[in-house]
């Protein structure tokens, strides 16, 4: 099993510059970490010669600390049933890569989420321009600075009287016939 | 429907009797809470004998039933399909969502509370409600019609300028026509 | 004759025959359509942002809504997920119980399907019979987990509860029950020559479309294409339990349906051996306190075979309490979209809602 595993991880390395990568022999998985500029060369290779024919997933992980947007491939080789996640790396404050959606075209879909919600910019891709949101004119929702519960503050109103819970544990409590303990009695919503 | 004082009682009595009897959904499922209401038709908590069943377009249909949370961009929808429905017409608000939305609290696409945006004449409490809370909340709208108290289309017209502040407060691009009551 | 201008229909959020809260918007000439476009969006929450702010196992109250005419395979799917980047190990008899819970979601499911095929054809009383059938698999839901719809039941580590007493008499029973009625739908709907009609020939995929455009599920298998996560990738108990994958050479509806049918034979042969065959033990380990729970760094990926398709769900941890990013991924996302746009040019207006419901368009879990 490892060395098959070594033996696609070598191919690959003759090919492409790879900058590492990981094995995992529990879930027959191998992790390529490579640059952005290589990432099309790189995902026909694998479709066309090495028998990855399945997308089965296409990810964005944000590390907001790292001040970078990481892009994830997953594919999956039906015959010898091993699985490859791609990584590449995007800087966040320019975020834009090469459209995709000529290798597999379910990746037109994934590529209008990904405009919308994280705001990264795909060059050459043909697609209306609204695919979830309507009339949204904040930032990038899924990034991590952005804040959703003081957003739905400020903009729907709540319903009041229910800032806390105390009247169903008074309810409760006059119910059963016991006493609330100290430690329950300072929790609010 | 209000109880219309130019009326005599004995008329508003007969029409109360035969409205609440005959009450037709819109065939909607706004939300979660539409994979009930199929349950709810059929053999074994059969609603048809009260009379509800469903209706395909909103000049045929009495109550909207609003299942679950809503989004804005439904918000916009439903709106414009309650301003087409006829009078007698009532809303029911299903699911913790419509009442002060529910687990969805901190999201910034649903809104929280339903009351603002409609007139609501009857909530029914559940995450999902049971069939057997529907047909009580068909049953608590049954004795509001009877006694004249459901009046929630009454309460839009007369208080149209509220209702269209709240919306047009969150609904950014107002593209609907102008209808003169 | 001269071709006429055309005309914009939007086959809209309300309408009595469309599957769920979607729209899709038809350019159509005389009686066929020339071009369609889905549009979505309209239950859009954010899950996917919510999960960030809650902790694990608080987030897996929230992945039951996901899809909601069966939530029981997204739970697995994270629980698996979770389970994988955590390194919990869970007891033999877990396994087999996520097996029963998942057939069952999978009967359920079938039986509602059932209902959207026939209403969308005119056949009213398939609805009615299947609906209230599909009653008593809720009430086996409802004494193994305490809800009719969503079940929370299948969470990181194992199942939240072991059998009640008696409950296996309990579901081989109702198992009898449902395939007596099995054969009573196969006169109503597929000896019907109106259906036949309707659906033989009507919304053709061939098979280089569906195997270039990634489709899952019942509009693969029904191309003559055997694929199945419980046999290429098996998970959970399913290495040791015999069952076949019913596949079709169609490609049309009819072909669609038979695979269907088909299907539910085979859950009840799975639930039967389930039964027989569960060993005995624990059927949860302990996990440390929620609130204080913090997981390596890591990711990883699960999938599971839902009734419409594969579904997947892909986990990321930073080494905190709470998740960095959960992403779902659902059967209908390729379905819907680029899928269905293509299958309705040149069909008939009369034929959409069978075309839908048929590819399993359900659009909760395309916008989550």
């Amino acid at each position: 099993m490892e060395l098959l595993l070594e033996k696609i991880r070598d191919r690959i390395k003759v090919n492409f510059d790879l900058k590492d990568s990981k094995f995992n022999m529990n879930e027959r998985r191998i992790d390529l970490y490579i640059d952005k500029k290589s990432i099309s060369s790189i995902l026909f290779y694998l479709k066309e010669q090495m028998g990855f024919k399945h997308l089965m997933h296409a990810s964005v992980v944000d590390w907001l600390e790292e001040g970078e947007l990481e892009v994830i491939f997953l594919l999956w080789a039906p015959k010898e049933k091993i699985s490859v996640f791609v990584k590449t790396r995007l800087d966040r404050e320019n975020a834009k890569m090469d459209n995709l959606d000529m290798i597999w075209p379910q990746l037109n879909t994934y590529e209008r989420e990904f405009k919308e919600m994280y705001g990264i910019e795909f060059e050459g891709l043909e697609a209306p321009d609204e695919f979830i949101l309507e009339d949204w004119d904040g930032p990038p929702p899924m990034r991590r600075d952005f804040d959703t519960a003081a957003f739905a503050k400020d903009v729907y109103s709540e319903r009041t009287g229910r800032e806390d819970a105390k009247d169903v544990r008074e309810t409760i409590a006059k119910r059963s016939g016991e006493e609330i303990p100290d430690f329950a009695k300072k929790y609010s919503r | 429907m209000y109880y219309d004082k130019t009326q005599d009682r004995l008329t508003e009595i007969i029409k109360n009797f035969a409205r609440k009897h005959s009450l037709w959904i819109l065939a909607y499922g706004t939300g979660c809470g539409a994979i009930e209401v199929p349950a709810t038709m059929t053999s074994r908590y059969d609603a048809e004998r009260l009379g509800v069943r469903g209706a395909a377009t909103p000049r045929q249909a009495d109550v909207l039933l609003i299942t679950g949370y809503l989004t804005v961009k439904t918000l916009k929808r439903v709106i414009r399909v309650y301003e087409q429905m006829q009078d007698p017409k009532y809303v029911i608000g299903f699911g913790s969502c419509a009442i002060n939305g529910g687990m969805y609290w901190d999201s910034y696409n649903t809104i929280k509370q339903l009351d603002l945006y409609l007139p609501v004449d009857v909530y029914i409490s559940g995450c999902m409600p049971r069939p057997e809370a529907v047909l009580q909340g068909f049953g608590k709208l049954q004795s509001l019609i009877k006694e004249g108290k459901a009046d929630g289309a009454r309460k839009y017209k007369d208080e149209l300028d509220y209702y269209r502040g709240n919306q047009q407060k969150i609904i950014k691009n107002w593209d609907f026509p102008d209808y003169n009551w | 004759m001269k071709r006429e201008k055309a005309t914009t229909l939007y086959f809209g959020p309300q309408h009595p025959g469309i599957t769920g809260n979607m729209m899709v918007r038809l350019k159509v000439e005389g009686d066929t359509i020339v071009h369609a476009r889905t549009e979505v969006g309209y239950l859009h929450r954010a899950f996917e942002k919510l999960a960030e702010r809650r902790n694990w196992i608080q987030t897996f109250t929230l992945m039951c809504r996901f899809c909601v005419p069966e939530p029981d395979p997204v739970e697995a799917s994270y629980a698996r997920a979770v389970e994988k980047v955590a390194g919990i190990e869970i007891p033999e008899r877990a396994k087999w119980i996520r097996v029963l819970v998942l057939e069952l979601a999978r009967i359920s499911s079938l039986m509602l399907w059932h209902a959207g095929q026939g209403h969308s054809l005119g056949l009213y009383t398939m609805g009615q019979w299947s609906v209230g059938d599909r009653n008593y698999i809720l009430d086996l839901f409802e004494e193994l987990t305490g809800g009719r719809i969503y079940h929370m039941y299948i969470w990181p580590g194992g199942v939240r509860k072991d059998f009640p007493e008696g409950f296996g008499d309990k579901v081989l029973h109702t198992m009898d029950y449902i395939e007596k009625r099995l054969d009573e739908y196969n006169d109503l709907m597929f000896n019907n020559s109106i259906f036949q009609k309707r659906t033989q020939g009507v919304g053709y995929i061939s098979q280089e479309k569906v195997i270039e455009r990634g489709v899952v599920g019942q509009p693969l298998r029904a191309c003559g294409i055997k694929s199945d996560i419980r046999i290429d990738d098996p998970y959970e108990a399913y290495d040791k339990i015999k069952f076949n994958v019913p596949t079709q050479t169609g490609g049309d509806i009819w072909a669609r349906a038979l695979v269907r049918k088909e299907e539910i034979r085979e859950s009840i042969s799975i639930i039967r051996q389930v039964i027989e065959n569960i060993p005995k033990g624990d059927v949860y380990t302990k996990l440390p306190n929620p609130q204080k729970w913090t997981i390596p760094k890591g990711d990883a990926f699960a999938r599971t075979e839902s009734v419409r398709g594969e579904v997947g769900m892909y986990v990321a941890s930073d080494g905190g309490n709470k998740p960095r990013r959960v992403h779902f991924r659902g059967a209908a996302y390729v379905h819907a979209i680029t899928l269905l746009e293509d299958v309705l040019v040149g069909a008939n207006i009369a034929d959409v809602s069978a075309i839908m419901n048929s590819l399993g368009t359900c659009p909760p879990e395309i916008e989550r």
